[in-house]
């Protein structure tokens, strides 16, 4: 199972009204054979927009990350099931960042345009594109076509 | 019997002459073109010798400037959705537009990373779509976008 991260953007409301809609969380994601490995808050926070969600307009939300582990084919239910709770303002799952970082390529990139590779590539599709012209160098002393 | 006595003293004195100029000129030749086994027998080359004064290949150019690399990739950064205040330098604190590479200065791949996790924060509701957050207003400046590194892509 790969791992999620899911935020949650919870409504105002207290602390413990807080801790029961993440225990209601934490089990839909356990319904569906999933493992939570953590849960962070990020506390409670301005949102840079206000949202409308569940007929009601947020200026605020409490700010909380689940890493969690699921099936990816349950995904979809989860995201739905989430979207149902009223409590929920604002809820993305993305999938967690597991790829090693690439190598810096930015010494290529600074070269002069014909030592880039895209520029070499492209002038190799421009030279097959053209189309072939009469050479001159036949031995006549003539152009043998119409002009 | 003198006057063939004569020829004879003169003949012999042209053979004379015309062997010394010969012996002279051949020895000159030989000194100036000795053969190659001549020379080894009276001098022996060693090996460092020959190499001493040859030119030497050079593996790499030692002039080459050391390979760049773009501030994220030097000091080892992965930009994240949740590093906000990291995504908010590379956007305009004006329009909230993210900076081109031309002026950000990242490498293709990390300029492309940049503007997913940005585009996945402001999703998430972490980060304004259309200005900076003003608590990260005055956070030093990467670069400067009035002027770039590169001319502008269009
Ligand atoms: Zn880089």
């Amino acid at each position: 199972m790969p791992t999620y991260e899911l935020t949650m953007l919870l409504r105002v409301m207290p602390k413990t009204d807080i801790v029961s809609t993440l225990k209601r969380t934490a089990n839909t994601i356990f319904s569906t054979g999933g493992i939570i490995r953590k849960i962070d808050s990020l506390g409670f926070k301005k949102m840079p927009f206000k949202t409308s969600a569940h007929s009601l307009v947020h200026r605020e939300a409490n700010y909380f990350i689940i890493y969690f582990d699921a099936p990816p084919s349950r995904i979809f239910d989860l995201d739905e099931a989430f979207g149902r709770d009223v409590d929920v303002v604002r809820r993305r799952i993305y999938k967690q960042d597991s790829e090693p970082p690439e190598a810096c390529t930015l010494a290529d990139e600074i070269k002069p345009p014909p030592y880039r590779s895209e520029v070499q590539k492209m002038l190799e599709m421009a030279k097959k594109a053209k189309k072939p012209q009469f050479s001159y160098n036949t031995g006549l002393d003539y152009y043998p076509f119409q002009k | 019997m003198f006057f063939c006595k004569h020829q004879t003293h003169k003949m012999s004195s042209y053979v004379l002459t015309r062997s010394f100029v010969g012996a002279a000129k051949k020895i000159l030749w030989r000194t100036l073109h000795r053969p190659i086994h001549e020379a080894a027998e009276s001098h022996q080359i060693s090996n460092e010798e020959i190499q001493a004064d040859l030119p030497v290949q050079l593996e790499k150019n030692p002039y080459e400037k050391p390979r760049v690399k773009c501030i994220l990739c030097k000091y080892n950064i992965e930009p994240d959705y949740k590093n906000v205040r990291l995504l908010s330098q590379f956007q305009s604190r004006y329009t909230g537009r993210i900076y081109g590479r031309h002026i950000t200065g990242l490498c293709k791949s990390k300029q492309a990373k940049v503007e997913h996790e940005i585009l996945k924060a402001q999703n998430a509701g972490f980060m304004a779509y259309y200005f900076k957050d003003v608590t990260y207003v005055k956070d030093p400046q990467l670069f400067d976008p009035d002027h770039p590194f590169r001319p502008h892509n269009y």
